[in-house]
């Protein structure tokens, strides 16, 4: 299905407008300027976005309606019923990055968030209210991880995470870089990445010029060359004819297939699984909540 | 520009005694000249064969890249290229279209429909290509027009509203000229269209008739939906039929019954989706019919193209039609009269336990959408899929594309909106493989396997087969491919930088043969030294 990306959002072209006008004065004048266009924006803000909460919220049709809509939509990322797929956050958990009001959840879903692989979506309006609907319909989560974030930060450390993978610039290439990913997974689905890091594969890079393509994903790729040597790593890319490696040193390394006897896919992480004797039930929570609270700010 | 196109013309002049016109006899000959492609998959026939020999297992290794045509426009590019007399005529992503001097790649001329904003192909703005007859060339275009371009200008010369694009019809389908008629058949199985074949008056756009894939109250077949469900049933007929001149016959094959995944509100054999129709080549009468899959929940539109093989069946004489339908199953019908000969499963099959010796599937009651989703293969997007196959008439072989992806089903139901996707499942792929693909050599009479070629992911593009013993074929990776059509041994590759959703065609100007493959944005022309 193709969407559409053509959205007019006169809020949001009001304050590119106004950063821009901003580094021209002095800062007198700006804060001046910023609370009168603040005034005047949230007037337009209110004129633009009246409708704050869903004309059809806890409306059983719509929300039937709604899970529809994001089963056949949304669920390839976001998973089948919400809480969170290879791509997509947990929407069921009443964690929003992007904004929590209905208004917020309706731009995000029309509008997708720039810089992320969320998209803009052509729905009716009708069609997202009902998504806000089913949105909104889920139970309050049963469990919040809490957990000692600073201590969770300091066995990331120990524990050898940062041998691997990347947070905010700092860290090894070969495993997805966690940055975000207290914004982009439940804290369920990071127990799981812990404790059975094969349990769901996280996608690596998708090739823009094939519509019909899946992503590879971070996968334990074992190379056998003709002399019997044998190269473990992470597919970055594969085809038919060739592999282009990223291996346990971190080195590139490319390879044609007709000089190989073998490419072995394990279907299976790189990554140990840290069981409970590595680490420990309280320890597990104290790393989710410092993971969680990884969110690209 | 303008003397270009004269030169082109002068050159046709010298080129051929006869007109550069193609009659409608041309077509029916075209097998007599291999040196152009004169319809969708070559002939009438659907072999997706080339007579040409100069790129042959010996030479494929000096493929080199002759000339790379831009389209100027991005999504998947599936056109399959009309060739007549040195001149090249394709269409592209958007209902581009655009005619080339097939030995440089230089464009004669250029056309772009302007399309209104709320076109709803289910997979992408993309067209398959021309149908040609006399100076004139037909596309069916994406707000479900047939409109006629003059083939030396592309000046358009008619345009017909087939149908109303705002309730989900759409064309994508290259159309298939036969006598003085144009036949096209609609998309939107996605959308709860009600599909049918039509015919057009190739001198006039007048419609001569239309086939209604989904029969109406009093018509035969419409027992076979529940309640009202017929109004929105589907049925699209979006890939281009064959036809068979002694009978008279055209065959043309229907996709999936609407909403695709979820069959709860549409009990019966929802006729006449996934089968394939005979119909009278004058009159649109149904001759006969044979259905593929009844109720079809997966998606296994029965669209692939029917291939039409003269052969001994049984010690007899037989006028055969074959399909690698998308179901799973290799077919053979008896193609005067519709009976079923055989089916075998030409990769992993577990929707059906076996076809009967009716024809009529043995389906897995473990195997059907559900609630908390159920794995099936073929997936939704089946064995094999739009791109064509091809029988190489010297190795007496059917190629056919295939993919292993097997897909879980997990079982929504949906309401019909006009307009709006109607689609009733949620389908996504099996997480634990990774689905791969092949070019697999049948046997087409008994689809037993005599090599295949292994994808490093699932294909989208199919295959084109030679009098050279080369059949050329291409990945979603990119790379274009040539292989021993005997062996299945890899002769030559090139990587084209852009998955490959279409299939190769050949043809011959100054005695030297080329053969053409879209990837990306760009149409890529490749010969030997």
């Amino acid at each position: 299905m193709e969407e559409s990306d053509a959205f007019e959002t006169k809020g949001n072209v009001h304050l590119r407008l106004l950063g821009g006008d901003l580094r021209k004065v002095t800062r007198f004048v700006l804060l001046v300027l910023a609370a009168l266009l603040a005034a005047e924006f949230l007037q337009v803000l209110s004129a633009q976005e009246k409708v704050v909460t869903n004309p059809v919220a806890g409306n059983s049709a719509a929300i039937k309606e709604g899970a529809s809509l994001f089963r056949a939509n949304c669920s390839p990322c976001h998973g089948l019923n919400a809480t969170g797929g290879g791509r997509g956050p947990d929407l069921s958990a009443n964690r929003w990055t992007h904004g929590a009001t209905d208004t917020d959840i309706f731009r995000t879903i029309t509008q997708g968030v720039p810089g992320t692989e969320m998209p803009a979506n052509g729905f009716e309006d009708s069609e997202v209210w009902a998504i806000v609907a089913y949105l909104r319909s889920f139970a309050p989560p049963k469990e919040i991880v809490s957990g000692d974030i600073a201590k969770g930060e300091k066995s990331f450390s120990s524990k050898g995470c940062p041998r691997c993978h990347m947070i905010k610039g700092r860290g090894g290439l070969l495993g997805p870089d966690l940055s975000r990913v207290g914004a982009s997974r439940s804290a369920a689905y990071l127990m799981d990445s812990i404790r059975d890091p094969s349990k769901d594969l996280s996608d690596g890079m998708l090739d823009p010029n094939n519509q019909w393509g899946l992503p590879l994903v971070y996968d334990t790729v074992t190379v056998v060359t003709t002399s019997g040597q044998k190269i473990k790593g992470v597919a970055k890319n594969e085809d038919t004819f060739s592999v282009q490696l990223l291996d346990t040193d971190q080195n590139l390394q490319f390879f044609a297939k007709k000089d190989l006897r073998q490419v072995i896919h394990e279907r299976k992480s790189l990554m140990p699984a840290y069981s409970e004797q590595v680490l420990s039930a309280d320890a597990l929570r104290d790393l989710v909540a410092y993971l969680q609270s990884l969110r690209g700010d | 520009m303008r003397r270009t196109a004269l030169r082109v013309v002068v050159f046709l002049g010298l080129l051929t005694s006869a007109s550069s016109q193609v009659s409608y006899q041309r077509v029916l000959d075209a097998a007599r000249e291999p040196q152009n492609w004169l319809t969708y998959s070559g002939r009438y026939a659907g072999w997706r064969y080339s007579g040409l020999d100069q790129i042959n297992a010996a030479s494929a290794s000096r493929l080199a890249m002759q000339w790379v045509f831009q389209v100027g426009d991005l999504g998947s590019f599936e056109t399959s290229p009309i060739v007549v007399d040195g001149v090249l005529y394709g269409t592209g992503q958007n209902d581009r279209a655009f005619a080339l001097d097939a030995r440089t790649g230089r464009a004669i001329w250029r056309y772009q429909r302007n399309l209104p904003d709320k076109i709803q192909p289910c997979c992408g703005m993309v067209n398959r290509g021309f149908a040609i007859l006399g100076d004139r060339l037909f596309m069916a275009t994406l707000d479900a027009h047939v409109i006629a371009l003059d083939t030396k200008t592309g000046n358009v010369v008619w345009d017909v509203t087939a149908a109303d694009y705002r309730q989900g019809y759409t064309f994508t389908v290259a159309p298939l000229a036969v006598k003085n008629q144009v036949i096209v058949g609609a998309s939107g199985g996605e959308y709860g269209i009600r599909g049918f074949v039509d015919a057009y008056d190739a001198a006039t756009g007048q419609r001569t008739w239309r086939f209604e894939t989904v029969p109406g109250p009093g018509q035969p077949g419409h027992e076979t939906w529940a309640g009202d469900s017929w109004k929105t049933g589907g049925a699209p007929a979006w890939l281009t039929g064959t036809y068979d001149p002694e009978l008279d016959l055209i065959f043309w094959p229907t996709g999936n019954p609407s909403p695709v995944n979820y069959g709860g509100d549409r009990h019966g054999d929802n006729l006449y989706s996934d089968c394939m129709l005979a119909l009278d080549a004058d009159t649109g009468e149904l001759k006969w019919y044979f259905q593929f899959t009844p109720h079809d929940v997966h998606d296994y539109d029965s669209t692939e193209i029917p291939v039409l093989i003269d052969a001994d069946w049984a010690g007899q004489p037989r006028k055969l039609l074959i399909q690698a339908n998308r179901n799973g199953f290799l077919y053979v019908l008896d193609r005067t009269n519709g009976k079923f000969l055989s089916a075998k499963a030409y990769g992993p099959v577990t929707w059906a336990k076996a076809i009967g010796p009716d024809g009529k599937p043995v389906i897995n009651a473990a195997a059907v959408p559900s609630a908390t989703g159920t794995q099936v293969c073929p997936g939704a997007s089946g064995l094999t899929n739009w791109f064509s196959p091809s029988y190489d008439p010297g190795t007496k072989l059917l190629y056919v594309a295939t993919s292993t992806e097997c897909d879980i089903f997990t079982e929504a139901a949906q309401s019909y909106r006009a307009g709006h996707d109607f689609i009733g499942s949620v389908v996504v792929p099996d997480p634990i493989v990774r689905p791969s693909g092949a070019l697999k050599a049948l046997d087409p009479l008994t689809g037993a396997e005599k090599w295949e070629f292994k994808y490093f992911s699932s294909p989208h593009g199919g295959g084109l087969s030679t009098a050279g013993d080369v059949v050329f074929a291409g990945d979603s990776d990119g790379n274009f491919i040539a292989l021993h059509a005997r062996t299945g041994q890899e002769l030559w590759h090139v990587q084209l930088g852009a998955a490959i959703y279409s299939t190769a065609v050949s043809y011959q100007v100054d005695g030297k043969q080329y053969v053409v493959i879209p990837a990306g944005s760009a149409l890529f022309a490749f010969a030997v030294f």
